[in-house]
């Protein structure tokens, strides 16, 4: 049996917008399993919906051997979630957050007591767990974040950009602290990010999803091996170069990405090189840049998607008005 | 209702923790007491009709801390309203609705937040209008059942008010909404009442409106009480009709306030 099955999960927004398109995933127990993609492709709104915040408009899904729509209560007791927004209360202290959910599950007391401190030395947070939230830095919020979504003892979490707007350095902690849950919780852990490396760092698995569907599927490597060598990109001087220049090297598959950039397969390219160039030149054409991407998973992404995860994460507007509250209230 | 009690006592928590809006929302009744009280004393320029005006009342505080009591649990119950559009900002919301927790045990811990907030607020206002000169003078026959239905009437209004505007708030994500909302219906809720006025100083249009506002109904009933103490068989009829407008007019606005809240709340 799955962990998490879906079945022809599809959500249609009022506009028309179609922001997942008719999802099929099957997610084993005990397995770390990615969702990565570009903003907007959809990742948190299947997370909504196998959370059971958002209704499906059509398909349904089972978590944890409960369908989202008929057992939404059920599957609320069996999940738990690190959503992308901060929801500690500033005004209490970790401990009070943190035993108010376990009360939301009805965990006992003394239960609850016991998986919070074991928790809070998980993620190394026992010096602070007595003081209010406000005071917190960012990276100790999401920790706080990270267990609060476990003191009921899910089967499944649900991890919606967890290292959002961290530093280096508290990212790689937090990957961590991920790993260590998954061992000793023999959890299923399932991870959306826009952060190559951080799906390529932690999951077992993963889908590559684009404007509501699933583009490709498999572990890190498989997708890796999949592109099947390196992924040149040249740039030209002016547009008409790089038109004729995709022209001349179809048989690498050439393709045009922006205006001025093509890019081309070639199984080894410091073989390829020589002849690529010359063929180039014969035609008058000199690229003023070459860029050689060896296979990861920003090639997969690349491959598959068409174009590169930006760098930076587009705030939306209400997202900047929640930050900016936040610190009006500090 | 597993998170009813849980989400209640963090409302509790974080008022009594908040410095600032704990001492403000204990100033707010004393100043209403000395500067509404005192200064609007509508008796001053025609002491002659005074007993007239203040039907039986011996001072004008005495006439007015049922209006004072029941103001002070209309602007408390906005901030349920207030709140929940706090927790929608900042993030709590989302953890709340993702939680094995009904949607209205959400909204209601707001409103029983706002009610203990109303009924230590009411009770320092009733402690210090007995303390001030020229304040509160309560009648020779006051006793514990006088107390009893006072409290009682409190709690119902602070009740319906906080119900009032967490049911607003429900669906409303901007801060600056609510507050619009807010500023156009105390005006008429506070004015167009027996709260601060008597009926017979009222232009006969708005005294007629008023008879149907909740906030005269739980005025008249403490003003009654109050003023009267042993009530005669016509008082009680007064205080029993305004009390059962008041509990049916709660029950109607909560059941609307939970069915609301359990379809239509969303982050």
């Amino acid at each position: 049996m799955y962990s998490v099955e879906t079945f022809n999960l599809t959500k249609f927004y009022s506009n028309g917008i179609k922001a997942v398109d008719k999802i099929n995933l099957q997610i084993n127990e005990g397995e770390i399993y990615g969702l990565l993609g570009p903003n907007g492709a959809g990742k948190t709104t299947t997370i909504k919906m196998l959370t059971t915040a958002l209704k499906p408009t059509e398909g349904t899904a089972k978590v944890a051997g409960f369908d989202i729509i008929k057992e939404s209560m059920m599957v609320r007791r069996n999940v738990g979630i690190v959503p992308q927004d901060l929801t500690a209360d500033e005004d209490l202290t970790g401990i009070e957050n943190l035993l108010m959910v376990s009360r939301f599950y009805n965990v006992p007391y003394g239960r609850a007591k016991e998986s919070i401190d074991r928790l809070v030395k998980l993620v190394d947070l026992k010096d602070a767990i007595n003081k209010p939230v406000g005071q917190y830095s960012g990276g100790m919020r999401r920790r706080l974040e990270l267990i609060m979504g476990l003191v009921h003892n899910p089967k499944v979490l649900f991890l919606d950009e967890p290292t959002l707007g961290l530093d280096v350095q508290t990212r790689s902690l937090m990957w961590e602290y991920i790993r260590n849950i998954q061992q000793l919780q023999n959890i299923t852990i399932i991870l959306t990010s826009h952060y190559l490396e951080e799906v390529d760092a932690l999951s077992n698995r993963l889908s590559i999803i684009n404007k509501g569907k699933i583009v490709v599927t498999g572990t890190p490597e498989e997708l890796k091996k999949s592109i099947g060598g390196d992924i040149v990109m040249l740039t030209f001087k002016y547009g008409k170069e790089a038109l004729q220049a995709a022209d001349i090297l179809k048989s690498y598959k050439a393709s045009r990405i922006t205006e001025l950039t093509i890019k081309i397969k070639s199984s080894d390219f410091s073989k390829d090189s020589q002849i690529i160039l010359s063929i180039l030149k014969q035609s008058n054409l000199e690229p003023i840049r070459i860029q050689v991407e060896k296979p990861s998973l920003d090639t997969v992404f690349l491959e598959y998607v068409g174009r590169s995860l930006p760098e930076e994460e587009g705030d939306s507007d209400s997202r900047k008005m929640m930050l900016m509250m936040r610190r009006l209230r500090r | 209702m597993s998170g009813l009690i849980p989400l209640t006592m963090r409302e509790i928590k974080k008022w009594y923790r908040n410095p600032i809006f704990f001492v403000v929302g204990l100033l707010q009744p004393l100043f209403w007491i000395a500067l509404f009280g005192s200064a609007f004393d509508i008796t001053r320029a025609v002491p002659q009709y005074s007993f007239y005006i203040l039907q039986g009342a011996p001072d004008y505080i005495t006439f007015i801390i049922g209006g004072i009591a029941t103001t002070t649990a209309l602007f408390t119950g906005m901030f349920a309203g207030m709140n929940i559009i706090w927790d929608r900002r900042l993030g709590p919301l989302s953890r709340f609705l993702a939680s094995p927790i009904r949607r209205s045990s959400i909204v209601m811990s707001k409103v029983l937040g706002a009610t203990v907030r109303i009924m230590v607020q009411v009770l320092i206002l009733f402690v210090a209008a007995l303390l001030l000169p020229s304040g509160l003078i309560l009648p020779k026959g006051f006793n514990i059942i006088d107390v009893f239905i006072i409290a009682l009437t409190v709690l119902l209004i602070g009740i319906l008010f906080a119900s009032l505007f967490s049911a607003i708030a429900i669906r409303i994500t901007r801060q600056e909404t609510i507050m619009g909302i807010v500023n156009l219906v105390n005006l008429p809720l506070m004015f167009a009442s027996y709260a601060l006025f008597p009926k017979n100083l009222m232009a006969p249009w708005i005294g007629d409106i008023a008879q149907y506002n909740p906030v005269s109904w739980s005025a008249v009933i403490i003003r009654t009480l109050v003023i009267n103490g042993k009530l005669s068989g016509a008082q009680w009829s007064t205080v029993l009709n305004n009390l059962i407008y008041l509990i049916s007019t709660t029950i109607l606005v909560v059941l609307i306030t939970i069915i609301l809240a359990e379809k239509e709340i969303r982050n």
